[in-house]
This record gives C-alpha cells, sequence and structure tokens, in this order.
C-alpha cells in the first residue's frame, strides 16, 4: 500500500502531527490571549478542521466539486443524535428508537456505518453518471442528497424532531472535554495525509489531473473515487457527530447550505489540493470571520485598539462575517482559484530537505526480452459514426519485438483505428484480441491492463504531478496489474530517457521534447507487452524527430515491449519500422516492409491526392 | 376530471414563472457553460428596489418596469464584475463563482438592510377569481400565463429575428465558430446576461406580487426552481427549459394535490432526486451541450 | 495582400509552427499543402485570430493584424471557412448565412444573400432547411458562402474536401475555379495536394511546423521530389 515507508508513511505522520501542533497551539495562544470566551470558537474550529479535511479527502483527491457533503453531515448527525440522546427527548421516534440510548462513542460509530452505506449508494450513482473532474451531473447528484436529507429532516417530525424541536441533549450531556475532538483531529489529519500516498490516493490525484491518461494507463477512476469518498464520509460523519455533541442539539440547518458555504470556502481558500491547505484555510477563515464577527458587533475595536468607529460604522455591521465568506469564496476563485497553498505540503517540503542530495543516479536498465511472444491482433473491424462509415474491415497483426508503423493521409481513420484498439470507440463490427484474450469492446483501462499503452498525440501527461510522480504512478499500476513482468524501476526509467535532472519538476513546466520523453517513460512503467505512440513526432523538427527513433527503440527494447507507432512523417515511420499498414478512407490500402510501401503507387496517390495515379 | 383541468390551470401559472426563470438560467450556460447559481439574486435585488419604490409611495404600475429595468441591470453588473473574470476557467471554478455571490448578496442585504421581511402591498386584483363553469381561476394566474406567453413570444422574436438573437445562438452552439463570423464575444455574453436578467425580471413582478414581500434570502426559492427546470429541459436547450419550467409547476400542483400532506412538502426533493437519477442513467442524454472527448 | 513574417506558434509545449513566412496577393489562389500534423490547421488559426502566435507578424495591406482577435480579424477582412466546416446544425441555412453577415449593415446582407442564393443554387432549395439536416457537399457549400457573407478581402479555407465524396470534392474545386474567376483571394489547406496544386496559382508545402517548398502550382506538381517532399521521405 505504501511503496517507499519513510516517504508515504513516516513522514506523512510527522505532517499530521506537525498541522496538529500547529492549529491546535495556535488555539490554545489564543485562548489564553483572550481568555474563557474563546474557549467555544476553538473547539468549533477543531471540529470544522474535521470537517473540512473530510471534504479534502474527496474534493482535494479527485478534483470532483461536491456539494453534497454536508448531505453526509446531516445523515451523520441525525444518525448519532437519534442513538445519543435520551429517551425523554425523542418520544414517539419511529423503529423502536425511543428506546434506544447509546453512548456518544457508540452512536458516533454507528454514525459512521449509516454514512458509509449511504455514500455507497450515491458513489455508485456518481460513478454510473461519469463524475469527472468539475463535472455538472456530480454536481446536481451531490445538491440533490443536501436537499433531500433537508427536506427529510424539517418533514419526518417523528424521527427529526422537524425544524421547531430538533433532537436536543439534556443540560449537561453536551460534550464537555475537548478530548476527544484532539483525538479525531489528530486522527483525520492521519487518514488524510495517509490517503494521499497511499496507492488509491495516488491514483485518484492522476485520474484528477487527466482522466482519459490515468484510464490509458490501466487507472479506473471510478475505483479510486468511491474509495476516496468512502474514507472522506468517515471523517465527515465523525466530524458531523461532534458538532452535534458539541452544539448540544441538531436541526436542519444545522448542516444545510451555510455550513457548505463556511467549509468550502476554508478548502479553497487554503488550497484544496493539500492537507496543509485545508487547515490552513481553516485557521485563516476562522481568524477572518471572527474578526468580521466582532467587528460587525462591536464596531471598529479589536484587541483594545479603539478606533473612532463612525465613519466606518457602515462596513462593520452584522452580516459581516457572511459577506467576508462570500468575497473570500469570489476573491480566491478570480484571482487564485488553487488557493494559498495549491498543493503544497509539510511533509513533503520537509522531505525534499531532508532526503535530496542522498539519491543517486540510477545505473542504465539492461534490455529485456520479451518474456513470452504475443500477438495482437485487430481483424475485420468497422465502425460506423451515423450514416459514415470511419472504418472498414481494418486489421493489423502486431507481434512482441517488432515495431509496426501506421502511416496515411487526415481522415484516413488511423485516428478512429486507435481509438478502437484502445478502447474509447466502440466498433461496430470485427475483433481485437492481444494473445488469447479478447478484448473487443474492454473499456480502456482493461486494454492497459492487457498490455497496450499508448501515449497522446496532444500530450496528456499528470500536469501537476512531478515527473517522478508521473512515471511512479503509473508503476503502483504495474505492480498490481501486470503480474508476470519484471517491475520496471521507475527511476531508471526516468534516467534512461535522460530526465532524471527535471525528476523534481511539474510535467506542465517541461518543455515539449521533455514531455514527450515522460510520456514515453511513463507508458513503459506499465510494463507492456505493445507501446502504442500516437503520432510521437508532431511538433519535432527533423533532428529531434531521429532522436525520438533511438529512444522509442531503446525503451522499447528496455521493457521488452513490441510498438506500433502513428506518424505523418514517413521518413521517421521508415527509420523506426519494421512492417507498414498503409490506411486510406478507412480502409488498409496496403502492407509491407518501409521499402516496399515506399515503392507502392498507392501509397503514393493517398498522400498527394487521386489524380497522382494518372 | 374538473380537478385535473384545474390543477393543469393552477400549474400553469406557476410554471410559467418557473418557466421564465429557466430560459434565463439556460441562456447562461448556453454561451458560458456556467450553471448560474446566482440567479435568483437578481429577484432579491430588484425585490428590494421594489420595496424601496413602494416606500416612495410608487404604484405597482411603475414597480413592475422599474423591477425589470433593476433586474437586467443587475445581472450586468454580476457579470462585469465577477463572471467576467473568471470566463473560460473550470466548471470547478464557474460554480464556485456563482455559489459565492449567491451568498454574497443575500449577505449584503442581511447587513444593509435587515434581516426582517420587508412587506408591501399587493395589488388588489392578486386573491380574485373568475369561474368558466365548474373551474375556478385566478386573475393572477391568467395575467401570470399571458403575460408569459407574450414575454415568450418576445423572446422568440429576438432570438429568431434579431440579428443579436441569432448571434447568441450561434455562440451558444459553437463559440470560436461564432467569433470566426465576427460574432463579438463580449457583446454576446452581455447580451445573454441582460436578456437572462430580463427574463427574471419578468418573473420577479409575479413572484414578488405572490408573496408580498422579499426578504434577503428571498432569491433561493426562485433560483432553485429556476435551476431544476432548467436541468429538466436538458441546461442548454431554450425550448427544453420552458417545458422543463411547465413540467415542473405541474408537477408540484399534482403533487400537492394527490399526495397526502405531509408528503407533498417533500415534492422539490423528489423532483431533484429525480433529476439525479435520470443523470445516473442517461448522462449524456440530460446535457445537450454536450463537449466530445478529443484524444 | 496578406503578409506572414516568421511566424511562430506554440501550444504549451508544442511548437507547432517555426518561423513561418508566407504571402498572398490580391486575387491570388494560393495552396498550403502538407501531411497532417504539419501544422497547416495552426497557420489558419494563428492568421484568422483563433491561436495568439509567439512570434512574427501579420500583415494585412499596411496594417499589422498580428494577434487580433478573430472578430476583428473579420472586420479586417479576413474570413475563415473552418475545418470540419462547424455549420450550426440547429439553425436554417438562411440563419447561418445571415451569422455570415453579421458585420455588414442590413441593406448590404440582404444583397449578399441574393448574391449567395445565385452562387450556391443548391443552398436556395435548401433555405429553409436546417443546417444538420445537409450532405457534406451542401453544408460545405454553406460554410463557404457564410464566409463570403462578410464580404471578406481574403477567403480562408481549412481543408475543404475532406470527408467528402470524391464526385463533391470535383464540386468544391470547381466553387474553388469560379471563386477564382471572380477575382477573389484565397488561401486554401488542403490535403488532396496534386488536386490543389492543380487549382492554385501558387503553393507553399508545409511540413513539421515549416515551409519545405514553394512555388507555382505546375513548377510543384512537375517536381520529381514532390512526395519525399510532402513527407520527408
Amino acid at each position: 500500500m505504501f511503496p517507499d515507508h519513510r516517504r508515504d508513511l513516516y513522514l506523512p505522520l510527522l505532517g499530521a502531527a506537525v498541522l496538529f501542533g500547529a492549529l491546535v497551539g495556535g488555539g490554545l495562544l489564543y485562548q489564553i490571549a483572550v481568555g474563557g470566551s474563546a474557549e467555544r470558537l476553538v473547539t468549533a474550529m477543531l471540529i470544522d478542521a474535521i470537517m473540512v479535511l473530510g471534504l479534502q479527502i474527496y474534493v482535494g483527491n479527485t478534483g470532483v466539486l461536491s456539494f453534497g457533503h454536508m448531505g453526509f453531515g446531516a445523515i451523520a448527525g441525525y444518525t448519532f443524535a437519534i442513538f445519543a440522546v435520551g429517551s425523554d427527548r425523542k418520544v414517539g421516534a419511529p423503529f423502536g428508537l425511543e428506546s434506544v440510548v447509546v453512548s456518544p462513542a457508540v452512536a458516533t460509530g454507528i454514525a459512521v456505518v449509516v454514512t458509509l452505506a449511504a455514500a455507497v449508494a450515491i458513489g455508485i450513482g456518481l460513478a454510473r453518471s461519469g463524475a469527472k473532474s468539475g463535472a455538472v451531473a456530480a454536481t446536481v447528484i451531490t445538491l440533490a442528497l443536501l436537499f433531500v436529507t433537508h427536506e427529510v429532516a424539517r418533514n419526518w417530525i417523528a424521527l427529526t424532531g422537524g425544524e421547531r424541536a430538533g433532537l436536543s441533549f439534556g443540560i449537561g450531556e453536551k460534550l464537555s472535554s475537548r478530548l476527544p475532538v484532539y483525538l479525531a483531529l489528530f486522527a483525520a489529519l492521519v487518514v488524510a495525509r495517509l490517503y494521499s500516498r497511499s496507492r488509491s490516493g495516488q491514483l485518484a490525484v492522476a485520474a484528477r489531473e487527466d482522466n482519459l491518461a490515468a484510464r490509458a494507463m490501466g487507472i479506473n477512476p471510478l475505483v479510486q473515487q468511491m474509495a476516496a469518498l468512502l474514507v472522506s464520509v468517515v471523517v465527515v460523519a465523525v466530524a458531523a457527530s461532534l458538532r452535534v455533541f458539541e452544539f448540544g442539539t441538531i436541526l436542519p440547518d444545522l448542516f444545510f447550505f451555510d455550513y457548505t458555504l463556511l467549509t468550502l470556502v476554508m478548502l479553497i481558500v487554503g488550497g484544496r489540493n493539500s492537507v496543509s491547505g485545508a487547515v490552513l484555510g481553516v485557521a485563516v477563515i476562522t481568524v477572518g470571520r471572527e474578526l468580521a464577527r466582532r467587528t460587525g458587533s462591536d464596531g471598529f475595536e479589536i484587541f483594545g485598539v479603539g478606533l473612532d468607529g463612525a465613519p466606518l460604522d457602515w462596513v462593520f455591521r452584522e452580516g459581516l462575517p457572511t459577506v467576508f465568506l462570500g468575497l473570500a469564496m469570489l476573491g480566491f476563485m478570480i484571482w487564485r482559484p488553487v488557493g494559498i497553498l495549491d498543493d503544497w505540503e509539510v511533509d513533503s517540503w520537509l522531505h525534499r530537505r531532508l532526503h535530496r542530495s542522498a539519491d543517486a543516479r540510477p545505473e542504465p536498465l539492461p534490455e529485456l526480452a520479451a518474456p513470452t511472444p504475443v500477438t495482437l491482433t485487430a481483424q475485420g473491424i468497422d465502425v460506423r459514426f451515423g450514416g459514415f462509415q470511419a472504418l472498414s474491415d481494418a486489421g493489423l497483426v502486431a507481434n512482441s519485438g517488432e515495431v509496426v508503423g501506421i502511416i496515411g493521409p487526415n481522415g484516413a481513420g488511423k485516428t478512429t483505428f486507435v481509438n478502437v484498439i484502445t478502447g474509447l470507440v466502440e466498433p461496430t463490427g470485427g475483433t481485437f484480441r492481444i494473445g488469447d484474450a479478447d478484448l473487443t469492446a474492454a473499456p480502456t483501462h482493461e486494454l492497459a491492463r492487457a498490455g497496450l499503452v499508448r501515449t497522446f498525440q496532444n500530450l496528456r501527461l499528470f500536469g501537476a504531478l512531478t515527473v517522478q510522480a508521473n512515471v511512479e504512478t503509473v508503476s503502483l499500476v504495474a505492480r498490481e496489474h501486470r503480474p508476470g513482468r519484471d517491475r520496471v524501476d521507475p527511476d531508471a526509467l526516468i534516467a534512461d530517457v535522460g530526465l532524471w535532472d527535471h525528476r523534481d519538476r511539474r510535467a506542465r513546466e517541461l518543455d515539449y521534447g521533455n514531455s514527450r520523453r515522460l510520456e514515453l517513460a511513463r507508458a513503459a512503467a506499465l510494463a507492456p507487452a505493445f507501446l502504442l505512440l500516437d503520432e510521437p513526432t508532431s511538433g519535432m523538427s527533423d533532428s529531434e524527430s531521429l532522436d525520438m527513433v533511438e529512444q522509442v527503440r531503446r525503451v522499447a527494447a528496455t521493457v521488452g515491449a513490441g510498438v506500433i507507432v502513428i506518424d505523418h512523417d514517413l521518413n521517421f515511420i521508415t527509420g523506426i519500422s519494421d512492417r507498414i499498414y498503409v490506411f486510406d478512407q478507412g480502409r488498409v490500402i496496403a502492407e509491407g516492409t518501409p521499402a516496399e510501401v515506399q515503392a507502392n503507387p498507392l501509397v503514393k496517390a493517398a498522400y498527394l491526392g487521386s489524380a497522382a495515379i494518372d | 376530471m374538473i380537478e385535473l383541468l384545474q390543477n393543469l390551470i393552477d400549474g400553469l401559472g406557476r410554471g410559467s414563472i418557473y418557466a421564465l426563470l429557466a430560459l434565463g438560467v439556460a441562456v447562461i450556460f448556453g454561451v458560458m457553460h456556467l450553471l448560474n447559481f446566482a440567479h435568483g439574486e437578481l429577484i432579491t435585488v430588484s425585490g428590494y428596489a421594489g420595496y424601496a419604490a413602494f416606500q416612495a409611495g410608487w404604484s405597482w404600475y411603475l414597480v413592475a418596469p422599474l423591477v425589470v429595468v433593476v433586474s437586467i441591470v443587475t445581472s450586468l453588473v454580476i457579470e462585469r464584475l465577477a463572471f467576467s473574470r473568471v470566463r473560460g476557467a473550470s466548471d470547478f471554478t464557474l460554480l464556485l463563482t456563482s455559489f459565492g455571490i449567491h451568498f454574497l448578496v443575500s449577505a449584503i442585504f442581511l447587513m444593509y438592510v435587515s434581516a426582517s421581511v420587508k412587506s408591501f402591498p399587493r395589488p388588489g386584483w392578486v386573491a380574485n377569481t373568475y369561474s368558466i363553469g365548474p373551474l375556478t381561476v385566478e386573475v393572477f394566474d391568467t395575467v401570470v400565463i399571458g403575460v408569459t406567453i407574450v414575454t415568450l413570444a418576445v423572446t422568440v422574436a429576438i432570438l429568431q429575428k434579431t440579428m443579436f438573437g441569432l448571434a447568441l445562438r450561434a455562440a451558444a452552439a459553437d463559440f470560436d465558430a461564432a467569433r470566426l463570423m465576427g460574432v463579438r464575444s463580449d457583446s454576446v455574453i452581455r447580451g445573454a446576461f441582460a436578456l437572462s436578467g430580463f427574463l427574471a425580471g419578468i418573473a420577479a413582478i409575479f413572484w414578488l406580487m405572490r408573496a408580498g414581500n422579499t426578504t434577503p434570502t428571498a432569491g433561493s426559492d426562485p433560483m432553485l426552481k429556476g435551476v431544476l427546470a432548467a436541468l429538466i429541459g436538458g441546461l442548454g436547450s431554450l425550448r427544453g427549459a420552458v417545458l422543463g419550467g411547465l413540467a415542473l409547476g405541474l408537477a408540484e400542483v399534482l403533487l400537492r394535490s394527490q399526495l397526502p400532506a405531509s408528503v407533498a412538502e417533500l415534492t422539490e426533493g423528489v423532483v431533484f432526486v429525480l433529476i439525479a437519477l435520470l443523470f445516473i442513467f442517461r448522462p449524456q442524454g440530460l446535457i445537450t451541450v454536450a463537449h466530445a472527448e478529443r484524444v | 495582400m496578406l503578409e506572414v513574417r516568421g511566424l511562430t506558434t506554440e501550444y504549451g509545449a508544442i511548437t507547432a509552427l517555426r518561423d513561418v513566412s508566407l504571402s498572398v496577393g490580391a486575387g491570388e489562389v494560393v495552396g498550403l499543402i502538407g501531411p497532417n500534423g504539419a501544422g497547416k490547421t495552426t497557420l489558419l488559426g494563428s492568421i484568422a485570430g483563433l491561436l495568439m502566435p509567439s512570434r512574427g507578424t501579420v500583415h494585412l495591406g499596411d496594417d499589422d493584424v498580428t494577434g487580433q482577435t478573430p472578430e476583428k480579424m473579420l472586420r479586417a477582412g479576413v474570413a475563415l471557412v473552418p475545418e470540419h466546416r462547424r455549420i450550426f446544425v440547429d439553425m436554417t441555412v438562411e440563419e447561418n448565412l445571415r451569422i455570415g453577415g453579421v458585420t455588414v449593415p442590413h441593406a448590404r446582407r440582404v444583397e449578399l444573400l441574393e448574391e449567395m442564393a445565385e452562387l450556391f443554387p443548391v443552398l436556395r432549395d435548401k433555405w429553409t432547411t436546417s443546417g444538420g439536416f445537409l450532405s457534406g457537399g451542401e453544408a460545405q457549400q454553406l460554410a463557404i458562402a457564410r464566409a463570403l457573407m462578410s464580404g471578406p478581402k481574403l477567403l480562408m479555407m481549412d481543408e475543404p474536401s475532406l470527408g467528402l465524396a470524391p464526385i463533391i470534392v470535383d464540386l468544391v474545386f470547381d466553387l474553388i475555379d469560379r471563386l477564382r474567376a471572380e477575382g477573389r483571394t484565397i488561401l486554401v489547406v488542403e490535403q488532396n495536394a496534386t488536386r490543389m496544386l492543380q487549382a492554385a496559382d501558387r503553393a507553399y508545402v508545409l511540413r513539421s511546423g515549416v515551409i519545405v517548398a514553394d512555388g507555382s502550382g505546375q513548377e510543384l506538381l512537375a517536381r520529381e521530389d514532390l512526395f519525399d517532399t510532402f513527407v520527408g521521405g
């Protein structure tokens, strides 16, 4: 689960401890400075922090914007309350719950279980809708959850007490010690940090950065999103139980739009992509809101500094805290949507400080013979879009250890063919197999796991991740889904393609040639049986293309993979291929060695237009 | 049968207002790919403008046009101050921006006006009814349906006949292609916000007439209806938005008359769940402005 | 009329065009050929304002129009028939044409509509049909007519024969001949190199973002090494 114990286990734990110390320490200092009146504020802040961490685990790692997490909060909060409050405070509760009273700890446990069940249902729904970073469908489904829980809470009065009574703890039954909050906060920090360093977390982040590329690397984003959601709601359920316990009463509005706004602003301001950011956001917004509240009600007098408030009266009014939240949300969305910290983590920073010099450049990788020869066969592939026949009876055979080229003019159907064998387009006819496995119309991630890994013409790297993380993430997939293949050392791959000195840079900061090299290394990290390269030289000069030939040959030999390469550049294709297929008008019009293909008049005609045959 | 007809009339009256709101949401989604959670704030702002005008002794005949004008101006101001700065940003950013505006506007009214309900007189005819055979028809519903038909006719005429309308439709279908034709992106987006503000303004008049008061959070409910109706209609589709609005109105009235009172309270929740289920089982069918995955 | 000097365009890390220079004189039909991925569409996009060049200049007559928005370029007199036509499928033929003339005064627009009906009889017959119901050839003619509605000084077409049946391709090239006869200035990107060279006064060969050959259509057609130049053999 954690490949590198130091980096993925001990340092995140250290990071959690540092963040815990900072937030709790800050809160206690403030309490000492202000006195007992600040106690509830600090407790509320710590509970908010747990809630925001729960939100961060899902939103941060998957990039899916959830408005519904307070819906989960409501489910957890009511479950907690209905089990924990005394019988006299829930007279007439259905299902015999009136007589059931358990300790707050047990009630929290029940809340976690119930919320998890709800999350499984919602998660399946999100998966079916094809949740993706920022998708409207996900927003609507999560909003539906929020509204439905709110409406049920308002109207199922026997269970929830409705809008007036709610469910309340008696005097003296409320949360009286802060110990549970401390424990839960520390646990939430540990869970959030460990999840983002876990295999699932890293795969989810890769899918957040580029959903299609992640699928092409064998990642199933829906599984990782579900995992993130389940981990996330556990933390949310604990936070919600604590919030109800601390507040003493639950009413429908306790987990509705206002709290959704507050927690989202906290997450966005600090930086949704990091745990440190979530914690910072909680601190910044709590301080800002408290200042707004105090100045709003008392005029402009903070910490004994008294200014004549009169000319500023128009600013310092009640309602200022919400205005502050709205402005913070807008301001950050307009000027800095990634938040203050973006994806900066305190422990990763420590890791870089402490660890850097120890890494030595790894040895070059030896060439591997193809473990067992495999044949990839596409036969009789037909694709029809409406009335347009994009492919008719197209096919191709490639063997491991061999380099097969595909050429053809624009509109010849090459891209459609690639889309068929990578699972993006379902063929109307034909079969596609790798070895004995029939993979016709299999989803993209399964094709990748079966050994066919592609690169993209327009470069689809995991932009925010470092070079190293791009390759390592895919290596995690290889470990699980490419059994029987020797694991390719990611560091050695990075060094092999000449990116060792850039390994800590973000992929989106690389120049073009290096981005291409990284795509190659990333694809190779999956230990593929076949590398499919889509226009690997587009946008390269002739000399760069020649370098690329060498690079492709070397990497393919290193991982023992066959190569299928599509390109418009005949020089490049003939230089690299053992055999070439020529596509035109959705058909394969020629096949043979580079020399045969170059001599074929049909090929010339396809490229220069029909009149060239004359 | 008679009860059904009665429900139909009531539902159309209600649905007409939703249709106007949904159309405004759909117009903005078409040109900006933005699901505008701030749409209801046009009603909040114009409601307070109307309240101020009543305080100054204006009559409904003067207040009604004022409400429309304020709604249009507010829509344009929000575009200029906020949405123009996030144009082309990710859906994530767009959604949270509109979400932020939604809260900001109500908080500002909370701060500067007050949290309490501000009431104003409803026109005398709002509660009147007349009979057609066994049916009892509210004068108000009749006026709403009539005005909505006129407003929709005007909107259709704008979209079909004017160059602005053509440009708006073209931009909604393919923004870059429209720019290649010389359509100015600034003008078409501002025009869309103005149109959306106009439609919300007409809806606001009736919303306020029916309510007879306004509060800082008055925009939440109409926002929700507009967004839901636009979702039912397929978001990008203008025709769908109108039908979605009418369908939502009818559904509410029918559910309320057919179901026990305690369950009927859940109408919104039920509609929301139905839409969510549609998204779950037919994700590609709901958003008509589908964006093909480019490799 | 159009003078492009040293144009370089990058998409993020990708350099799609390197130091490209070309010119189109008034009344000329100029072809731009090259294999896919060569940067032809990028070049038209950079001229039309859809893409921002990182270096180089675009002059139209005496005016420097480098890096203008598409809406300004159109007003300067450059119309682009985009790749895949991109007609508005939910709008009728007439509405598509009217939106093409959004920048011209009303009276002139009415005149131009009549001219287009003359020039494209196929479209006149489908005047109130939705764009989505046109065949490929009809849609291509609509896309060209729509661009002509702005009365452009320079008409640019991106792959007008792409995805069309051979007989329709003939029609497209006939149309280019007719437009040339009317004295229009045209820059066409084509994959069908032979046909393009036959139809063009002059042509440029673009490969890997660089102009590798240019000359009159006949000169280039006669070149033995054209195929090699084209595909980099």
